[in-house]
């Protein structure tokens, strides 16, 4: 996408970012041909949704399109998908026999559908397995982020060869996408909360000076944007060399900020950023649960290290 | 040349003449040793063609991209060919000297640099002005011969090998802050100059103190008109935060895959290190962004003290990490190794103090990227 097609797009995203958000982001999406933005150019897709949806607290099925595209499927099938269960990276689908044990989260959208799309392995095949969603315990998570309204699906079906679909695409690949989406998302998010606290950091007074002039409260905050930096740069290397590595250090480079940038912000928003008064709950809700999803950064940063230990060789890194 | 070509002809030609760039001690060696070896690095460069590539041909350049010669000070430092602090200063006074100095001035001088010929150093910090940079008071008037300078100055990288200083003078009145400082080329063979080492913590005497007693410096040796001082210390920032910081993150890369190598089995745990591998990289990804803007025109401005925040926080965390892993060696060992992880995992305590301590970038970062004020 060039200059001025994608200032146009970065505003239609900005606004129904900030108008919609669940069933109606959705809709919105469709309508702005996203799914053709996806297809045709993903980073540009994926960065610009996902960092606009953090920024807004909003929700979507964007990271069950990123699976979809990235597996393969058309991307408005991604409406259907189930995830791996919080903190998990493996395909939600295991076989047992003729069986197809499920274990997942999936979007507040899938109970309107009237099928779900089960990914699992077989084999060196990856396959989607179309289930009836009625087949499915579908059980709303409260949890510590009731916004996102996820499902805990799970359950048990007969695999038969009609409702089994190889896919193009393999998961590993849809995993490095999917951190790639969340880490955007927990960018955007940890922008919210900076900018949240540096507008009361400019406006409060005490001691007769606004707060911000305290050195204590200006370094948390400029220690704050130095982390979603070091994320944001962290995502441009991942884009570059696409490698399912730097997914994962994105991911926790993003998900260990979104932390920092929580516990700053909080300091500063202080007595106010404690009640639910304040938006600024929300996004660090929304922080905590994304940095959980498809793999926590202590489990990533853990698995980075066993595996460097191993093998005695630094990964690889995009050249200059 | 594109960078491509580049990297290809570059990487063959080391590959081919590693024996005659490699430095002949062990460890870190002696900083006599140290400069000789950078010396003989740049002059073969210079004469093989590659450190003439990414500088201009009216100073003795072959033209092209800074990222060329962003990739020679990488590959060099990967290589353990140089130590990218003594070889990066090139970075940072060649551009000044090439956008400050008279033309004829910089064609005369910038080749000898480039070539390893000369050492320049560079003469800003004074006893009383550390991080304020804006009340220096070492002192050039205007006399029949040429500014006379008296002062001192302090921290001069090199000052006792260099032929030549890029030195920053008040020449308002006290009170003219930024306004009132003008920079000059001086020869530091001049009548009037005393160098003295100082034995830093690392074992080094790579810093200075030079005093200034009426030292006398042609008018043609103004960089930029009288006054423009500020400019040329804020017009130099971008260099030092962009190709030298790229070359410095090299170093780093290389020195924590020597640490897998040299760890004993069990030393290192696995989350601490996997932190510090994202780390080192996210700074890694931040600089060759900033390296590819500066090398396409873009201005650089505060964004580059989260750079600066960067090389340190991880510089700092990786030698953490050594001091934790290599404890016999850092704290006992006397072998040239364990000489050299000692004294970088000294020096590495310094990466938040030069350059803009860390309070200071966080301070930027406050007012120019945050929009808090000026704090007071």
């Amino acid at each position: 996408m060039d200059g001025e097609e994608y200032r146009q797009f970065e505003r239609t995203l900005t606004n129904a970012t900030a108008q919609h958000t669940g069933a109606a982001l959705d809709m919105a999406l469709d309508d702005l041909g996203w799914h053709d933005a996806l297809a045709a150019d993903p980073r540009t897709a994926i960065s610009l949704l996902c960092e606009l949806q953090g920024a807004a607290n909003a929700t979507s099925c964007a990271l069950g399109y990123v699976f979809a595209h990235a597996l393969g499927m058309a991307t408005n099938r991604g409406n259907g998908i189930v995830l791996p269960p919080i903190g998990r990276w493996d395909p939600p689908g295991t076989v047992d026999g003729g069986d197809l044990a499920v274990q997942g989260i999936a979007n507040a959208s899938l109970a309107h559908e009237g099928s779900a799309l089960i990914v699992t392995t077989t084999g060196a095949r990856t396959v989607a397995v179309s289930v009836p969603t009625e087949s499915l315990a579908l059980q709303l998570v409260d949890g510590m982020d009731p916004d996102l309204m996820w499902y805990d699906a799970r359950g048990t079906s007969v695999l038969a060869d009609r409702n089994v679909e190889t896919l193009a695409g393999d998961w590993a690949s849809a995993v490095a996408l999917g951190r790639l989406a969340v880490a955007h998302e927990l960018v955007g998010t940890s922008r919210a909360m900076l900018e949240l606290a540096c507008a009361h950091a400019r406006s409060r007074i005490q001691f007769g000076r606004t707060i911000g002039s305290f050195q204590a409260v200006r370094h948390r905050l400029a220690e704050t944007l130095v982390g979603i930096e070091m994320a944001d740069a962290m995502l441009e290397a991942a884009w570059l060399d696409r490698l399912p590595k730097t997914a994962a250090m994105a991911k926790s480079v993003a998900g260990r900020q979104a932390r920092t940038t929580a516990r700053h912000c909080q300091q500063v928003l202080a007595g106010i950023g404690f009640t639910t008064e304040h938006p600024l709950h929300r996004y660090i809700r929304r922080s905590f649960v994304l940095d959980a999803l498809l793999g926590s950064t202590i489990s990533l940063t853990r698995a980075l290290g066993t595996e460097v230990i191993m093998t005695s060789e630094l990964p690889a890194l995009p050249l200059l | 040349m594109d960078l491509e070509s580049f990297r290809a002809a570059l990487d063959t030609w080391l590959n081919d003449h590693e024996g005659s760039l490699a430095a002949s001690y062990e460890g870190t060696g002696t900083l006599d040793e140290q400069i000789d070896h950078v010396c003989t690095v740049k002059r073969l460069t210079f004469d093989a063609g590659f450190m003439r590539f990414g500088w201009p041909e009216h100073v003795g350049g072959f033209g092209g991209s800074p990222l060329l010669r962003a990739y020679l000070g990488e590959a060099l430092t990967a290589r353990d060919l140089v130590e990218p602090g003594l070889y990066s200063m090139t970075e940072v006074l060649a551009p000044t000297m090439i956008d400050y100095a008279a033309p004829e001035l910089a064609a005369a001088m910038v080749p000898a640099l480039l070539r390893g010929d000369e050492t320049w150093c560079q003469g800003f910090s004074e006893p009383g002005t550390g991080s304020n940079l804006a009340s220096l008071s070492c002192r050039a008037v205007r006399t029949d011969h040429g500014w006379r300078v008296t002062g001192q100055k302090v921290w001069t990288s090199l000052a006792q090998y260099a032929q030549r200083c890029v030195l920053l003078t008040r020449t308002g009145t006290p009170e003219s802050a930024h306004r009132g400082i003008t920079a000059l080329f001086a020869d530091m063979e001049s009548p009037g100059i005393t160098v003295r080492p100082i034995r830093a913590m690392h074992g080094s005497d790579e810093f200075c103190e030079v005093f200034f007693d009426d030292v006398i410096v042609p008018f043609d040796r103004t960089l930029g008109k009288e006054g423009d001082g500020w400019a040329v210390a804020m017009d130099l920032l971008p260099y030092e935060r962009s190709t030298s910081l790229w070359h410095r993150a090299a170093f780093l890369h290389r020195r924590l895959q020597e640490l897998l190598s040299a760890a004993p089995p069990g030393a290192l745990d696995p989350a601490r290190l996997g932190e510090i591998i994202q780390l080192l990289y996210a700074f890694r990804s931040r600089s060759r962004r900033t390296v590819h803007r500066m090398a396409s025109g873009g201005i650089l401005g505060p964004e580059t003290s989260i750079d600066k925040i960067l090389l340190a926080t991880s510089e700092q965390a990786i030698f953490d990490l050594v001091a934790d892993v290599l404890t016999a060696d850092v704290s006992c060992g006397d072998d040239p190794e364990s000489q050299r992880w000692r004294s970088e995992y000294l020096y590495s305590r310094a990466a938040s103090i030069y350059g803009g301590s860390a309070e200071i970038q966080r301070n930027i970062v406050a007012r120019r990227l945050l929009d808090l004020g000026n704090g007071q």
